[in-house]
């Protein structure tokens, strides 16, 4: 059997598809038939079919790899290795397991910790090594170290260390537990120091300190574990493993991890000074030095080596800890956040700092000046670590600032209303100290505005608007003077980006016009980019369109290309994309986009909602440049990343389900757009009322349930929406509403209105769109379907020829085309042109088929299958039009739903011709 | 991470042994990755048994690495595929040495539709299973992806069809034939 050749196999299958789609008790007589041409084929399918239904009995393979389990009895308990016998397993960790053990040879008495070493990590060659070795670290005697009692090989190859026991608890979650202070916690830090340090004067670096390898006991003694036993790991031959390569990943701990120990540099004293910086630095602050939660092992490499981090009396009271953390931080340590952080200011974030520098050479000597400067610290006398040198500390300002600048504003923008937040700025090594304070007192600025507009100015208990409250913040900025001019350009640009992100296009163009005036009589590019690019974009939206390609282009240009304009420039390319977006240039958009994800990627700042909101505008450009299922899958993962950072309740969360769904309902998936349209206006709403739902959001939805055929709804929703565009003076809005309602009454039979919608809409849209864009090809359609909804034959016949020959020039080859080519097949029908029909349905669902990706079932296939079926059926060629409907039917079924007219349409007609 | 998994899954399809190898181990890294993140956060909850979903594991690397490729793959359902395979190494390999992969805590690697009465696999059974899928994979690669997907990974039958692209009772009759041909092969071994 294992001998079987691929030809034999392929014989076999074929035959055992035919059998097991056979009832089992006409298997039988199958067999009898093959029998009869191929004895020995016969005979193995029997073989295997008796086989089959025995495996079907016992569930062979069916569930059974539910779990593995480590955990259970064990052989290996009362395995006796030298002196002791093995009892139970009490832990395991990357290295090998861990078993509580008994002195047996009946010299002593007393239990052991037997460290079962993986036999991959020593290896044989290394086991003379490995016990050698053992030997002097047996030698290593302190009461705060865990002692190394033997370490040795078993006569099956077996590495181990019997190590002194530990009943303790790690010393994170012991001092947790008890709410010890900072003082008490660096009091037990200063033993765990003691022990370091007394290694260290033996050459015995630890190389993996780290909370789970340092216990406390209940009678309070902080016993360390595993000295050396990293390096004990290490073959001597080859070079330190990085903790990011091979097996010796498993060993080391990135997290605990010095820089050097990630480049694969020298590894001395000054690395176990390292991790036991980042272990007062927890124990501290109560999170890791690269923040909360848990991240990518690239992410934190980059941390390690690129970042520095906050100083711990940030983190405890920063906006960026969840509140959850910080209340934890605090309480755990018997005090307030705010208590806590002015505990840590100053000398303790000192401290921390000299500890966990990224140059060996810069950190404390030796573990013991880390310990001296510690207890100068406890008996309040001055420490020997100088605070960083203002210029160094600038630079760094900024940088711990960016996200705090990005959060701070945010605060308002974001967390109530959920819109496009300030770019945080980049700095690069030469940041000036002018630079980062003017930046920081911009911060300050919109964090004053934002604290005053929410907590002062709003009377409590009254509810505001959005709307309300940027006016405010706009009345408010407006009136305030003495502040330096770039701070208000800033303000500015952030709240004419959020009402540009309300779709309140004109207060928006108002404000970004008066940031862009003020910009230009300052020396700041930072500014005058920003200020330009945001209202480029926001005249992108109106009919000034044609300024805004020029404009943001200018704005790109102004910048310059060192690194701490690289946030500008990433804005400056935001902008550009939902500027290409609205000329309907996705290619662009897409490459824009990406060019600006690519950027924040390379940056050395990063930023959550940054990336989010870009990534949104890379789906958006997708759907933009007709790559719907590009775009649907780059929106699931935006709205994936939405849910992670907690923002799927949000004005954002909006936007995106609303994008989405819209790419979905364009894919031809409507059945798949409707809920989601549902999700995107529920949480827009925000009250009871649709006040705060954006018309957009509203005309989309009718547009979807026009897709669905239910025209009443959809009618419902686009008078909305258009009541809502009208009162804003929206454009865009009103005339894409028209066109729905033209749509909708069209359907409904109401000629003249669908008329007079057009009729209202077209001027403004050829003003408006060059001639291929889609919005020309929806009006010309609209012309087309009318005059055929009239009768007008040689009219539709024109108008429809028109809109196929127009995107068979521009866009050859695409689903605009094969909808143009549809839409013409559904008036040649209704003529009794019925060759015509066929070919124009036939070359639509060609071009369809070729951009469909398989397995997509969409409404337009079905559609246009439809269409073909009913040309077919009129020229009674029933075979191939009961293939072609049975097609149509597969997909409406499943993009539309059973209940559309679409779907009846088709099984009627179907059922007709059988 | 220099390639993407785009290009090696095109370069490891047209035959370079070198590209199949870094896709390998590529997708370990980022499995083996990702289990220790979500053994992470169930421990940072204080669950008493840590589990860990293979399919859950599966759409998370999907996501994450189409997020760092930043496109989508052109193929989805090749991308499962090669996972899948690397998934089965992965529950293999920890069997075989059933080490565990998070310091303090154990592993345990379980499909989603687990009862915790799960019988213990043992670790021989499995590598035989898995040179037997080997085998039937140079034979018929679809089939041997299906037992990936739902001994290996947990997928059910209309999961993996929608993945594949075909009908469910195509999938189920595949996995049919698979089955009979592993346990011939798994019997032939025994002799």
């Amino acid at each position: 059997m294992t001998e079987i050749s691929r030809e034999r196999w392929a014989v076999i299958a074929r035959h055992l598809d035919a059998a097991l789609d056979l009832p089992a008790g006409e298997r039988a007589a199958w067999l009898a038939s093959i029998a009869a041409q191929d004895e020995a084929l016969a005979a193995d399918l029997r073989r295997m079919l008796d086989e089959h239904e025995a495996l079907e009995r016992e569930r062979f393979l069916e569930d059974e790899l539910t779990a593995i389990r480590p955990d259970g009895p064990s052989p290996l308990a009362g395995t006796v290795l030298g002196a002791y016998t093995l009892f139970s397993e009490i832990g395991r960790g990357g290295m090998g397991t861990v078993w509580l053990a008994r002195r047996t040879d009946g010299r002593f008495e007393g239990t052991a910790a037997i460290k079962l070493l993986n036999i991959a990590l020593v290896g044989r060659a290394g086991e003379e090594r490995f016990t050698r070795e053992g030997n002097i670290l047996a030698s290593l005697t302190h009461p705060n170290i865990a002692h190394l009692v033997d370490a040795g090989v078993s006569a099956t190859g077996q590495p181990y260390l019997v190590l002194e026991h530990v009943d303790g608890e790690r010393i994170d979650r012991y001092c947790d537990a008890r709410a010890l202070d900072v003082e008490a916690r660096l009091r037990l830090v200063l033993d765990v120091l003691d022990a370091v340090a007394h290694a260290h004067a033996n050459l015995i670096v630890h190389r993996d300190i780290k909370p789970s390898n340092v216990l406390v006991r209940t009678d309070g003694r902080v016993k360390l574990l595993d000295f050396g036993i990293a390096k004990l790991l290490q073959p001597e031959a080859e070079p330190a493993p990085t903790v990011l390569t091979g097996e010796g990943a498993t060993a080391l701990t990135p997290e605990y991890a010095a820089p050097e120990q990630v480049t694969g540099g020298a590894i001395t004293t000054a690395t176990d000074v390292y991790a036991l910086g980042v272990l007062i630095y927890v124990l501290l602050a109560g999170q890791h030095p690269a923040g909360e939660g848990l991240r990518s092992a690239a992410d934190l490499v980059r941390s390690i080596v690129d970042r520095d981090p906050p100083p711990p009396s940030d983190v405890v009271t920063s906006p960026n800890t969840s509140v959850e953390v910080r209340a934890a931080a605090a309480v755990n340590r018997a005090t307030t956040p705010d208590r806590l952080r002015l505990t840590l200011r100053g000398d303790l974030d000192t401290i921390v700092a000299k500890a966990l520098k990224k140059d060996p050479a810069e950190r404390y000597a030796s573990v013991t000046a880390l310990a001296d400067d510690l207890r100068r610290y406890l008996r309040h006398e001055p420490i020997s670590a100088r605070p960083d040198t203002l210029r160094y500390r600038a630079s760094r300002f900024v940088r711990r600032n960016r996200t705090a600048v990005a959060l701070a504003s945010i605060a308002l923008l974001a967390t109530i209303a959920g819109a496009v937040g300030t770019l945080v700025y980049a700095h690069s090594a030469r940041a000036q100290r002018d630079f980062a304070l003017r930046q920081l007192a911009r911060a300050d600025a919109i964090n004053d505005l934002n604290t005053f507009v929410l907590m002062d100015a709003a009377p409590a208990g009254s509810t505001f608007t959005v709307n309300e409250l940027l006016a405010r913040a706009r009345h408010i900025v407006e009136r305030q003077h003495g502040e330096d001019e770039a701070t208000r350009v800033n303000t500015l640009i952030a709240i004419g980006r959020q009402y540009w992100a309300q779709d309140e296009d004109a207060e928006a163009i108002e404000v970004l016009t008066e940031a862009h005036r003020l910009a230009q009589t300052l020396d700041d590019a930072s500014m005058r980019a920003r200020a330009q690019c945001a209202l480029a974009s926001a005249l992108a939206r109106t009919d000034a369109i044609r300024r805004a390609e020029p404009m943001v282009q200018a704005g790109l240009a102004v910048l310059p290309t060192t690194p701490e304009y690289l946030a500008d420039r990433i804005f400056c390319l935001k902008c550009g994309t939902e500027i290409a977006q609205n000329r309907g240039a996705g290619d662009e958009a897409v490459a824009r986009a990406e060019q600006a994800l690519d950027l924040l990627r390379s940056a050395p700042f990063s930023s959550d909602i940054m990336e989010l909101r870009l990534r949104m505008d890379v789906a958006e450009s997708y759907r933009v440049a007709g790559n719907f299922p590009k775009a649907a899958a780059a929106f699931e993962r935006a709205a994936g990343l939405l849910k992670a950072l907690g923002r799927d309740d949000t004005q954002t969360a909006g936007t995106l389900f609303n994008n989405w769904a819209l790419t979905l309902d364009l894919m031809g998936r409507p059945r798949d757009a409707e809920p989601i349209y549902r999700r995107g206006i529920e949480v827009s709403k925000a009250d009871a009322t649709e006040r705060a739902v954006s018309p957009m959001l509203l005309l989309n939805y009718a547009r979807v349930l026009e897709n669905l055929g239910r025209p009443n709804e959809a009618s419902d929703y686009a008078v909305r929406a258009y009541r809502k565009a009208a009162a804003s003076h929206d454009e865009v809005i009103v005339t894409q509403a028209l066109l729905m309602r033209n749509t909708i009454d069209r359907v409904r039979g109401d000629l003249a209105q669908s008329t007079a919608d057009l009729d209202e809409v077209e001027p403004i849209l050829r003003k408006k769109f060059p001639t291929d864009h889609p919005a020309i090809f929806a009006i010309v359609s609209g012309r087309a379907l009318l005059a055929a909804a009239r009768g007008d034959e040689r009219g539709a016949m024109q108008l429809a020829d028109q809109a196929v020959a127009s995107l068979e020039r521009t866009s050859p080859g695409s689903q605009r085309l094969a909808l143009s080519l549809r839409l013409r097949a559904d008036i040649e029908l209704q003529f009794g042109r019925l060759d015509a029909a066929e070919a124009d349905a036939r070359k639509a669902l060609d071009l369809l088929e070729r951009a469909t990706p398989p397995g997509l079932l969409t409404a337009r296939v079905g559609k246009t299958a439809l269409t073909l079926g009913r040309a077919l059926a009129g020229q009674h060629r029933s075979a191939e039009a009961r293939r072609a409907l049975t097609l149509a039917l597969t997909h409406l079924r499943d993009a539309d739903g059973p209940d559309h007219p679409d779907v009846r349409q088709a099984a009627s007609l179907l059922s007709s011709l059988q | 991470m220099d390639r993407t998994f785009a290009s090696l899954a095109a370069s490891a399809q047209s035959g370079d042994p070198a590209a199949a190898e870094a896709l390998f181990s590529l997708l370990y890294a980022e499995l083996h990755r990702l289990a220790k993140r979500e053994l992470g956060r169930q421990q940072g909850q204080q669950q008493e048994h840590i589990t860990l979903g293979a399919t859950t594991l599966l759409h998370e690397a999907y996501m994450d690495m189409s997020e760092r490729d930043g496109t989508t793959f052109p193929d989805r359902a090749r991308f499962m595929g090669y996972a899948a395979r690397v998934m089965r190494g992965l529950i293999i390999e920890h069997a075989r040495h059933r080490r565990a992969l998070k310091r303090g805590g154990g592993f345990e690697i379980t499909s989603l539709q687990t009862d915790a009465e799960a019988a213990v696999v043992d670790a021989p059974a499995l590598s035989r299973l898995s040179d037997a899928l080997d085998e039937l994979a140079a034979l018929d690669t679809t089939l041997a992806n299906i037992v990936d997907l739902k001994f290996f990974c947990g997928f059910s039958f209309a999961e993996i069809a929608a993945m594949q692209g075909v009908s469910v009772r195509t999938v189920q009759r595949n996995w049919e034939k698979a089955r009979i041909y592993l346990h011939q092969a798994l019997r032939a071994d025994m002799l």
